[in-house]
C-alpha cells in the first residue's frame, strides 16, 4: 500500500485527557502507583520510602541496561542486543578482579570494563552492518562467547570483591539521602533525553529506526549509526556490570544474564516498539521501575514461586495488548 | 543497493545450495564428523554415536520445533520453557499411575497434548493478537516455567524404569534412539510434501502478499505454533528419557540453542526460506563442536569459550554464504 | 450474467483521502477500463473489490445482491480475482506453487498433490508458452525471473482462480509487445466466455486496444464513464487532467538562457543499470523535464547521479567540476538535492515531528552535532512558508499532514541551504492540485535565483506547463528532444509511444 500508514492520529482539544492516558508511560506511571498502593494494602510498609528506594536501586540496574538495549532498538532493522547479559557478567567479574576491595581500584576498572563493554559492542555492530547478519543472531552468537569467556576468566583468577566505595555508592544514601546509583540512573536519564532530543545523533537515530532508505536519502550515515548503538549498548552493560558489583558485594557466575529478556520488555513496555524509530528512553525507565515493582509485589504476597511467574508472565501479556500490538494485515 | 537480477550460468554448487539450503550445514557436519574421527577414532564408533544422537536427539527435536515458527518469519522464545513443563508434567503423571507400560505411554500422550496446547497459546497470542513474537513468546515462557513449578517445585522425580530402559535400550539389536531418528526422518518426509509447509513458507516470504492471494494468514502462523509445541514435546521426551528425571527448569538453556541451530541449518529468521532438514544438521553441528572441543584436548576452562567462538564464527559464515548464493 | 456496482467507496488513510467517491459498474462480457493517473485511487478502488483494503464507506453490490466482502478470502469467494500491480508473490516458491498458491491441489487431506499441481499450473503457464521467456519454467523460484516473467506468473495466478470477475491492476507495465498481445488475446477469449474484466494501464494504445468502456478517475472521484467506440484519446486525456487543461494550452516561454549564467549540470555518456549513452547538460535558471512512458529510465538516471544508484560508464560535472557520488551524502555535500515521487520509502521518516523532517540535509551540510531547536525553527520556518505547508504546530508528526503537505515538508528540507542543482523524481505523485501549483511556483523561483532543475513527472501536462525543454526517454535512453515551439502534447504522446 503506497499510501503512508498513519501511526498518530491529531485528536482535537476535548481528547486531551485520553490522549495522556493512552501514552505508555503514563500507563506504566499509573500501574506503579496502583502496585505501590496494592502492596501497601497487602503488605504495610510495602510502599514506605525506604522499600520504594530499595526497589529504585533494583530498578536502576536493570534501567541501565535497558539504556542500551533502548538505543539499538530505537534504531530499528529488527535491532536487539541479547548479549547484554553476557557483558554485565563479564563486566562484574572483570571489575572484582580488577579492584579486589580496593577502592583505589575503582577508576582503572571502570575504564577497563567500559572499554571492554564498547569492544564487544562493535564487534557486534561491524557483524550487523559490514557482513549484514541479524542482530539476532549476531548477538546470540556473541552472548556464547562472552559466556565461554567468564568460565575462563572466572578459573583463572580467584573471585574479586567490591571496593567499598563502590559498594557504599550503590546502597548507601549519597546525596540527599539519595543513593549513589540512584543519581547515576537519573543522570543517565538526563544524557538519554538530551542525547535523543537535542543531538543531531539522537535525531538520526530516529530517522534510521523509522525509514532506513530516507534517511539514507538525506545523508544519514546509516552504518556508522548503527555500530556506534551497539558500541553504547555494551557500554551501558558494562556500567550496569559495575554497579552489579557494587550491589552484591562479589561477583558470581552468569549474573547477568537474567538481565537479558527483562532489558528488553522493559523498553517495549516503556512504549518503544520493537520495530524501532519510536519511543524513548523516559519511558523504559517507567518500564524497569513497573517489571520491578511487579516482581517484587509478587514476592510479598503469601503464594509459591509458580503462581507468582504464572501471574507474572500473564501481566506481561496483559500489559502488551495496551501497546505493543502491530498493524492489522487488512488496510 | 545491488541488482538482484539472478545471473542464468551459476556454477553447480551454487546452484544445488539454492535448492538445498542446508548443503553448508551438511558440509560443515561432515568435516565435523571427519576431525572428531581424526583427534578421537573412537568417538566415531557405534557406542559414541549412540551417546551423541541420544544426547542431542533433544536439541534436534527442539530445532525442528523451532523451524516452523521461523518459516513464518515468526519465532518462539518458549520452546525451552515447553520442554521443562512436558518433561515435569510426564514424569509427575507416570510417577502418579505408577510407572507401569501402558499408563507411561498415557502419560506421553497427555504430555504431547500439553506441547500442543502451549503452541495454541503462543499462536493465538502472536498471531491473532499481534503482539510481537519475541516479547509475547518471552512472557509465555515465564507462565509456562511457572506452570511447570506448579507441577514439580524442585527437580528430581526419577522416571520409572520401563521408560528410560526404553530410551536407552535396543530393540531387534538396535539402539531405541536409531527406532526415533528413522521414525523422525519419515514424519519430517511426510511434513515436508504437506500442504501446510508450503504455506508457511509463503507467509514467512510475504506474508501482506499471501494475505491479499487469500490465504488465511493468521491460522497457518498459529498452526505453525502448534507444530512447534509439538516438536517441543517431543524434545521434552527425549531429555526425559535421557535424564531419567523431571526437572522444571531443564529447557531453559535450550531456547537460544534452538534458534542457532536453525540459523545454522540455512533458514533465514526473517522467514521463507528453511528446511527442517537443516535444522537437524544445525542441532548436531552444535553437538559434534562441543564433542569436538573437548577431543582436540582444550583445557576444561577454554572449552566453552572455544564452543561459543565455534558456533558465532560458523552462524556467521552460513548467514554470509547462504546470502552470496541464495536470494 | 455478472453484475457488479460500487457506489460511493471511500477510503482515508489518516489525513490522506485515497479514494474520495468511487462508483463503477461492471458487466459480464465486457473489458471496463479504469483510467487515471497515479495516485488517483485506482488500486484503492480494486482493493476494496479484492478484500485486501477496508473501505470507510460505500456498498457493494454483486449481482442486484449489496454483499460485504470482509477479506481478500471472502472476495475469492464472491468469484472476484485480481492481479496487483506491486504483485503478491512468494519470492522463493516455485512458479507453479504460486500460480495455485490460494488452492494448492491436494491428496490425502494434508500434502500437496505434486502431480496435479504440475498439470494444472502447466495449463496457465501454456497460455504464454513462447513469449514467457528464458529461464521460464513451472519450478522456477520466483526471484529469479525477470521482471516480465514475474508479471505474467501473477496473471497466471489471477487467471488460476478461474474467477468470472477478473481484475488486472497495470498487469502490462513490465511486458513487452509481444506478451502484451498474447494476453490481450487471452482477455478477449475470456470477455466470450462471459466474464467481467477490470483492466487498468497507461499506455493509451493498450486501452483503445481492449477496451469497451472506459471510466476516468481523478483525484479520488471517478469522474466519467464512456463506451470506448464512443470517445477518443483527446477526450478521455481531458477528463484525466480536469482542470489543468488550461494550463497545459499553453506552455512556458522558454527562459532567454544567456552565456554567462553558465551550466548548473552536465553529463556525459551515463550508463547503468536501466539507462545507457545518456547526455545533457542544464544551464542555471533552467527547468529541464525528463518524459516519456513510466519506467524509461528517468529515475534511473536522477538516482545515479544523486549516489543512490551506481553507473557503470560516462561522467557528471556539477558547475564544471567534474563529481561522482558513491552515496547520496557525498552528492548532498556538493549541492546536489533529490525529491523522491515515493515519499514513503525514500522521503518522510515515518511518526517523526515535521521539523526533524525538515532539518537532517541542514545538519548534514553545515556539519551540526547538537540541536537548538528555536533556531532550527526559524530557519526551517522559510522554505515551509514558501511552499504554503498547511500544519498546525511543527512538532506534530509529519504522518498527520495531507499527501501534499507532507511532499512540501520533503521539499522544504533542501531549501534550507540553497542547492546547485535540483533533481525532482516524480515529485508530485499522489498528492493535490493545490500542492501542486504551490510546488511548482516555488520550483520555478528557485530556477530563477540560479538553481539547474530537472523534472521528472509521469504527468504530461505538468511537464508540458512547467519545463523549459524536455528529454524524451524511452527504453533507457533519450530518443527526442523538444523545446521551444516544439513542446506540444501532440509531440510529446508521439515520442513517448512510437517505440513503446
Amino acid at each position: 500500500m503506497s499510501a503512508p500508514a498513519s501511526t498518530q492520529k491529531t485528536t482535537p482539544g476535548g481528547n486531551a485527557v485520553l490522549d495522556l492516558v493512552k501514552q505508555p508511560i503514563v500507563v506504566a506511571l499509573i500501574l506503579i502507583a496502583v502496585l505501590l498502593a496494592l502492596g501497601e494494602a497487602l503488605s504495610p510498609g510495602f510502599a514506605s520510602l525506604q522499600q520504594i528506594l530499595r526497589l529504585a536501586i533494583v530498578a536502576a540496574l536493570l534501567g541501565i541496561v535497558a539504556a542500551g538495549q533502548n538505543l539499538v532498538i530505537l534504531g530499528g532493522r529488527e535491532g536487539i542486543d541479547l548479549s547484554v547479559g553476557g557483558v554485565v557478567s563479564l563486566s562484574a567479574i572483570l571489575a572484582g578482579n580488577i579492584m579486589s576491595g580496593q577502592d583505589g581500584g575503582i577508576l582503572p576498572a571502570v575504564l577497563a570494563c567500559v572499554a571492554v563493554g564498547a569492544l564487544f559492542g562493535l564487534f557486534n555492530g561491524l557483524g550487523v552492518t559490514l557482513l549484514r547478519i541479524p542482530p539476532l543472531v549476531m548477538t546470540l552468537g556473541m552472548l556464547g562467547v562472552l559466556q565461554g569467556l567468564l568460565v575462563v576468566i572466572r578459573q583463572g583468577i580467584p573471585s574479586g570483591r567490591a571496593a567499598p566505595a563502590l559498594s557504599q555508592f550503590v546502597s548507601q544514601p549519597f546525596l540527599f539521602g539519595l543513593p549513589g546509583i540512584i543519581w547515576l540512573w537519573i543522570a543517565i536519564g538526563l544524557f538519554m533525553a538530551f542525547l535523543l532530543k537535542r543531538t543531531v545523533f539522537g535525531h538520526r537515530i530516529y530517522a534510521v529506526g523509522s525509514n532506513e532508505q530516507a534517511a539514507f536519502m538525506a545523508g544519514v550515515p546509516v552504518r556508522t549509526i548503527r555500530v556506534a548503538l551497539f558500541m553504547l549498548s555494551g557500554m551501558f552493560a558494562a556500567v550496569a556490570g559495575i554497579c552489579l558489583l557494587g550491589y552484591s558485594g562479589s561477583s558470581f557466575a552468569n549474573v547477568g544474564e537474567t538481565y537479558m529478556l527483562p532489558s528488553i520488555i522493559a523498553v517495549v513496555l516503556g512504549g518503544t516498539p520493537l520495530a524501532g524509530g519510536r519511543g524513548g528512553y523516559t519511558g523504559t525507565m517507567a518500564g524497569a521501575m513497573l517489571l520491578v515493582v511487579l516482581q517484587s509485589i509478587l514476592t510479598t504476597i503469601n503464594i509459591d514461586e509458580s503462581g507468582r511467574q504464572m501471574i507474572f508472565g500473564a501481566t506481561l501479556l496483559v500489559l502488551m495488548l495496551f501497546y505493543g500490538r502491530g498493524k492489522a494485515m487488512r488496510g | 543497493m545491488t541488482s538482484l537480477s539472478a545471473s542464468p550460468q551459476r556454477s553447480g554448487f551454487a546452484a544445488a545450495i539454492e535448492r538445498l539450503p542446508f548443503l553448508p550445514a551438511v558440509l560443515i557436519l561432515v568435516v565435523l564428523i571427519a576431525l572428531n574421527g581424526w583427534f578421537e577414532p573412537n568417538s566415531l564408533g557405534f557406542r559414541a554415536v549412540t551417546g551423541l544422537v541420544s544426547t542431542y536427539l533433544a536439541l534436534m527435536m527442539l530445532a525442528i520445533a523451532q523451524t516452523y515458527v521461523v518459516m513464518a518469519g515468526d519465532i518462539d522464545l518458549s520452546v525451552g520453557a515447553i520442554l521443562s513443563l512436558v518433561n515435569v508434567v510426564v514424569i509427575v503423571l507416570m510417577e502418579q499411575w505408577g510407572g507401569g507400560g501402558l499408563t507411561v505411554l498415557v502419560a506421553c500422550v497427555v504430555g504431547i497434548l500439553t506441547g500442543l496446547a502451549c503452541g495454541l497459546v503462543n499462536g493465538l497470542v502472536v498471531a491473532a493478537l499481534r503482539l510481537q513474537a519475541i516479547v509475547a513468546t518471552f512472557a509465555t515462557s515465564i507462565f509456562f516455567t511457572g506452570l511447570a513449578l506448579y507441577v514439580l517445585p524442585v527437580a528430581g522425580t526419577p522416571a520409572p524404569a520401563a521408560f528410560w530402559r526404553t530410551y536407552g535400550g535396543r530393540i531387534l539389536e538396535i539402539p531405541f534412539v536409531f527406532w526415533a531418528v528413522a521414525v523422525l526422518a519419515l514424519l519430517l518426509v511426510a511434513l515436508v510434501r504437506t500442504r501446510l509447509t508450503t504455506l508457511l513458507l509463503a507467509v514467512g516470504d510475504d506474508a501482506q502478499g499471501a494475505f491479499q492471494s487469500g490465504l488465511p494468514v493468521v491460522a497457518i502462523r498459529i498452526k505453525g505454533y502448534v507444530l512447534c509445541g509439538l516438536f517441543a514435546a517431543l524434545a521434552a521426551l527425549c531429555v526425559t528419557g535421557d535424564t531419567a528425571s523431571g526437572d522444571p527448569l531443564v529447557g531453559g538453556k535450550m531456547t537460544l540453542y534452538s534458534v542457532a541451530a536453525v540459523v545454522l541449518g540455512g533458514s533465514a529468521l526473517s522467514g521463507g526460506k528453511g528446511t527442517v532438514v537443516g535444522s537437524l544438521v544445525g542441532a548436531l553441528i552444535i553437538g559434534l563442536i562441543n564433542s569436538l572441543v573437548f577431543f582436540v584436548g582444550t583445557p576444561s576452562e577454554w572449552q566453552n569459550l572455544v564452543q561459543g567462538l565455534a558456533i558465532l564464527i560458523a552462524l556467521m559464515a552460513g548467514v554470509f554464504v547462504g546470502r552470496r548464493v541464495g536470494q | 450474467m455478472t453484475e457488479l456496482l460500487i457506489r460511493g467507496a471511500r477510503k482515508a488513510y489518516g489525513a490522506t483521502l485515497a479514494l474520495r467517491r468511487g462508483d463503477f459498474d461492471l458487466k459480464g462480457g465486457e473489458v471496463h477500463v479504469l483510467i487515471g493517473s497515479n495516485g488517483s485511487g485506482k488500486s484503492t478502488l480494486c482493493k476494496i473489490v479484492a478484500g485486501s483494503v477496508k473501505p470507510d464507506a460505500g456498498e457493494v453490490i454483486l449481482n442486484g445482491q449489496p454483499v460485504t466482502i470482509a477479506g481478500p478470502q471472502a472476495s475469492r469467494a464472491l468469484g472476484i480475482g485480481i492481479f496487483y500491480q506491486e504483485l503478491s508473490l512468494s519470492a522463493r516458491r516455485t512458479v507453479a506453487e504460486n500460480i495455485l498458491l490460494p488452492d494448492l491441489p491436494m491428496k490425502g487431506g494434508l500434502f500437496v498433490d505434486r502431480a496435479a499441481l504440475a498439470s494444472r499450473a502447466a495449463r496457465y503457464i501454456a497460455e504464454f508458452e513462447g513469449v514467457s521467456g528464458a529461464g521460464f519454467a513451472a519450478d522456477t523460484p520466483v526471484f529469479k525471473l525477470r521482471a516480465d516473467q514475474r508479471q505474467l506468473v501473477e496473471i497466471m495466478k489471477t487467471l488460476a482462480t478461474e474467477a468470472p470477475i477478473l481484475i488486472f491492476d497495470e498487469p502490462t507495465s513490465a511486458l513487452d509487445r509481444a506478451q502484451v498481445e498474447r494476453f490481450f488475446e487471452i482477455l478477449k477469449r475470456l470477455k466470450g466466455e462471459g466474464r467481467a474484466i477490470v483492466f487498468i494501464s497507461h499506455r493509451m494504445d493498450e486501452i483503445f486496444a481492449i477496451g469497451d468502456r472506459v471510466t476516468v478517475i481523478r483525484d479520488g472521484e471517478t469522474v466519467a464513464t464512456s463506451n470506448i467506440a464512443e470517445t477518443d484519446v483527446p477526450s478521455v486525456i481531458r477528463q484525466m487532467v480536469g482542470e489543468h487543461d488550461e494550463v497545459v494550452a499553453a506552455p512556458p516561454a522558454a527562459p532567454a538562457v544567456s552565456g554567462d549564467t553558465g551550466i548548473a549540470l552536465s553529463v556525459e555518456g551515463l550508463g547503468g543499470s536501466g539507462f545507457a549513452d545518456v547526455s545533457f547538460s542544464v544551464a542555471r535558471g533552467e527547468i529541464l523535464g525528463f518524459g516519456g512512458l513510466h519506467g524509461q529510465g528517468q529515475s534511473a538516471v536522477l538516482r545515479a547521479i544523486f549516489g543512490a544508484a551506481s553507473h557503470a560508464s560516462g561522467s557528471i560535472a556539477v558547475r564544471g567540476e567534474p563529481f561522482a557520488a558513491a552515496n547520496p551524502r557525498q552528492a548532498i555535500a556538493r549541492g546536489v538535492a533529490y525529491v523522491s515521487g515515493d515519499r514513503g520509502r525514500d522521503g518522510i521518516v515515518q511518526g517523526r515531528p515535521i521539523l526533524e523532517n525538515v532539518t537532517p540535509v541542514h545538519f548534514l551540510r553545515n556539519r551540526l552535532r547538537i540541536v537548538r531547536p528555536g533556531e532550527l525553527q526559524k530557519k526551517a520556518a522559510g522554505p515551509l512558508d514558501a511552499l504554503k505547508t498547511k500544519f498546525q504546530t511543527i512538532d506534530h508528526p509529519i504522518n498527520s499532514l495531507s499527501g501534499g503537505n507532507q511532499q512540501k515538508v520533503v521539499i522544504a528540507r533542501w531549501l534550507i541551504d540553497r542547492p546547485d542543482v535540483l533533481l525532482l523524481d516524480d515529485p508530485t505523485k499522489g498528492i493535490d492540485l493545490q500542492a501542486k501549483a504551490d510546488l511548482f511556483a516555488l520550483i520555478r523561483q528557485l530556477a530563477g535565483e540560479g538553481l539547474g532543475i530537472v523534472l521528472y513527472s509521469s504527468e504530461d501536462a505538468e511537464l508540458l506547463a512547467n519545463a523549459d525543454r524536455i528529454l524524451v526517454f524511452n527504453s533507457g535512453s533519450v530518443t527526442r528532444e523538444l523545446s521551444g515551439e516544439d513542446r506540444t502534447r501532440y509531440n510529446l504522446y508521439h515520442a513517448a509511444y512510437e517505440a513503446a
